[in-house]
């Protein structure tokens, strides 16, 4: 058996970027989870470089105009307060870990990773379209983060107030950035994608007599995150003229997704203190808890490997190598 | 000769029962606007020469053809309800309820009868009967409902407002997280079906609709305006919350009707203008209708800290007002004494004069264009509208 620090070594060699033996060493004796974070962080990064990532790709002074100022003064008033939207605009503006906005990143390597010759570059559509998945996604999350107020607390109420009115900004500016592209084949898959996430939050994740729980969890994760991956996928790919790939695009799109989302559920599992009310006891239910983890890693583990066997059809080139980098990453 | 003119009124009466001869239907129209009503040349000339449009005088000129044209509109009308239930149909058994809530039918639907009365004007000036095309300005009427509808159910979120069109609100059945989800479901699916279209201008002009709504919204919000900005402010916002609905969706339906840029424009102005006067009507409304009339609350707009325009005349007035526009009314008081002010001023008049000139503008844009039945329903409309109580 090979010990685990050679064993990272090993896989995060052709990342590039040299790690001191003695930290990774000592990295190994934390909880995997560290690792994992540290593979991701490592990943991304080098990934970064590959596409020109600028740091702060859409910070909300970039798309700002005198009316959505409004909303920045509305916002401070709500620190505090426990509103979901304090959470997301801080994620927004500050991100240490690396997990921000790496669907635009996925866009944008999936975008070079299909190009055949050396010399060619990321098309400026195929930039805008980046731009365009994540303002979906952030409008998704703060859509989704209104809450239902049966009582009347004036507080909450202007959060709720402001997440609507903000993911609506975002919606909005997603569709005027859309009619720039001038293709109404990649308007109406970002269309889908908006209409998916939409329909996730209606589906329960409770077995019926032709879906297990699990095939249940399967189908929410694929319209609340699968669908918007892979349709900017199949996007960038119809973009850039990347006709065979456009089907493999959009699969590895949904694979990416759906081992990301797992293995998101797997980390937090690992360390929530409350494990009942977790998605995971409740898709494996009365399981102790080293099975819950391995059943879900294997499930993910499953989406990770299909996702690398799909890039084999792509050109191999550092994006996707890149790609498969983050795919590895979230093995652990 | 009269044999020959009563057997083509048959033919016309006979092919309006007939949805296969509508496309004939549309033809023979024209003969009939021009064989039965008064040389439409004389009508503008009256209006061009007196200077001053009078929508009262050509809009009862259209009274005998009202009943055919009506009907085929209606008809219209109920197929575009039962389109837009079925493409948000397919899908989650918790979801459709909600998308579908408010399209069952019993709004006034006054976008889309704007809408497909204009693209059928448009397509009898332009002479054009393609069916494909025809039910391409259905879509845009579709479209634009149900993006304004979706609008609508963010809007009550935002307001905290708990009934609509005589029911509860959907925020009040469903929570307002399921409201607001299932606004982006209604989105997503209006932009598909929009994409369908294949008119990249089209959907460039709906996308420039979509943000005029959120940037009218977030007009709302500012506060800042000085007295001589308020006006200007309102104007402004009153545009993009409410007349760029009804300007992109006239534009649209001409530009898959062909229409060249300066006729574009004409059906913008057209939109645009009738779009404010239905705002500036609404607002009267707000002081004068009860709640039963309106189907929601009365006296909201105060209710929200929203000075409209019957306050902001009012305020010439009444300067006493100004604070309270400036504290949107937050005091205690101050929606009593607003509306009370605003009643003994003439400030409800002036709106309603404001919204006069509106229509008439309206009115001369839609002269532009040759004499159609619809262009009729048009007038009417434009003059109905001027006067409703709900």
């Amino acid at each position: 058996m090979v010990s685990r620090s050679c064993l990272i070594r090993w896989k995060t060699r052709h990342l590039g970027s040299s790690i001191h033996p003695a930290v990774s060493f000592s990295r190994s004796l934390f909880a995997s989870s560290q690792v994992y974070q540290t593979s991701w962080v490592q990943a991304v990064s080098n990934a970064e470089k590959v596409v020109g990532f600028p740091t702060s790709f859409l910070s909300l002074r970039s798309v700002a105009n005198d009316e959505i100022s409004n909303i920045a003064v509305y916002l401070k008033k709500l620190i505090g307060t426990g509103h979901p939207l304090i959470t997301t605009a801080k994620n927004l503006v500050y991100s240490n870990d690396k997990t921000h906005q790496t669907r635009g990143l996925l866009v944008l390597l999936m975008s070079k990773a299909a190009k055949r010759e050396s010399g060619q570059d990321i098309l400026p559509e195929q930039r805008t379209l980046a731009e365009i998945t994540e303002l979906v996604h952030t409008a998704h999350l703060i859509h989704t983060g209104v809450i239902n107020l049966n009582t009347p607390n004036a507080n909450l109420e202007m959060g709720n107030k402001m997440a609507v009115l903000c993911g609506d900004f975002f919606l909005a500016h997603s569709c005027v950035q859309l009619a720039t592209l001038q293709n109404l084949k990649v308007v109406e898959l970002i269309a889908q994608a908006i209409s998916d996430y939409s329909t996730a939050e209606f589906i329960d994740i409770i077995a019926s007599e032709n879906d297990s729980a699990l095939d249940r969890w399967s189908q929410q994760m694929t319209l609340r995150y699968g669908s918007l991956i892979a349709h900017a996928c199949q996007s960038t790919l119809i973009l850039g003229n990347n006709v065979e790939l456009i089907e493999s695009g959009k699969s590895f799109g949904l694979e990416i997704a759906l081992a990301w989302q797992a293995n998101i559920e797997i980390q937090s599992f690992k360390s929530n203190a409350n494990r009942a009310d977790h998605v995971l006891s409740k898709l494996f239910p009365e399981t102790p808890f080293v099975d819950v983890v391995a059943n879900f890693q294997a499930v993910r583990d499953r989406h990770v490997n299909a996702a690398l066997k799909i890039l084999t059809a792509f050109p191999q080139n550092d994006a996707s190598l890149a790609l498969g980098n983050i795919a590895r990453a979230l093995k652990y | 000769m009269t044999a020959f003119l009563a057997s083509q009124r048959f033919a016309i009466l006979f092919a309006s029962h007939n949805r296969q001869l509508c496309r004939a239907y549309s033809g023979l129209q024209k003969c009939e606007s021009l064989l039965f009503t008064s040389p439409p040349s004389l009508l503008f000339q009256h209006q061009i020469q007196t200077g001053v449009p009078n929508i009262t005088n050509v809009a009862t000129a259209s009274a005998n053809d009202k009943p055919d044209n009506d009907a085929m509109i209606r008809r219209d009308l109920a197929s575009l309800y039962e389109d837009i239930r079925e493409s948000l149909g397919k899908s989650q058994a918790t979801l459709t309820p909600i998308a579908q809530y408010y399209f069952d039918g019993e709004g006034k639907a006054i976008r889309p009868m704007i809408t497909m009365c204009l693209a059928k004007a448009i397509n009898c000036h332009l002479n054009q009967i393609s069916s494909e095309m025809i039910e391409k300005q259905k879509k845009v009427a579709q479209v634009v409902e149900m993006i304004h509808t979706a609008s609508l159910v963010h809007d009550d979120v935002i307001d905290l407002a708990e009934s609509r069109r005589n029911k509860s609100s959907a925020n009040v059945v469903w929570g307002q997280k399921r409201s607001i989800v299932a606004g982006d479901f209604v989105v997503g699916r209006a932009i598909e079906i929009c994409a369908a279209m294949q008119s990249d201008p089209v959907f460039e002009l709906i996308t420039k609709m979509v943000a005029d709504l959120v940037n009218g919204e977030l007009m709302q919000l500012d506060g800042s305006a000085t007295e001589n900005e308020r006006f200007a402010h309102y104007l402004e916002k009153t545009f993009k919350k409410t007349a760029s609905l009804i300007a992109y969706s006239c534009q649209s339906v001409s530009v898959l009707a062909g229409a060249d840029s300066s006729l574009q424009n004409i059906a913008f102005q057209f939109g645009r203008q009738l779009g404010m006067a239905f705002q500036l009507v609404d607002d009267v409304l707000d002081f004068v209708a009860t709640s039963a009339q309106l189907g929601k609350p009365a006296a909201a707009d105060l209710r929200l800290g929203l000075a409209t325009a019957p306050v902001l005349f009012a305020a010439h007035k009444f300067p006493e007002l100004n604070p309270l526009i400036q504290r949107r009314f937050n005091q205690p008081g101050d929606v009593e004494t607003a509306f009370y002010l605003v009643h003994r001023s003439d400030g409800l008049q002036r709106t309603k004069e404001l919204a006069s000139q509106y229509c008439d503008d309206a009115v001369t844009k839609l002269a532009h264009l040759s004499p159609s039945s619809y262009q009729q329903i048009l007038y009417t409309l434009t003059h109905e509208l001027l006067n409703r109580m709900k």
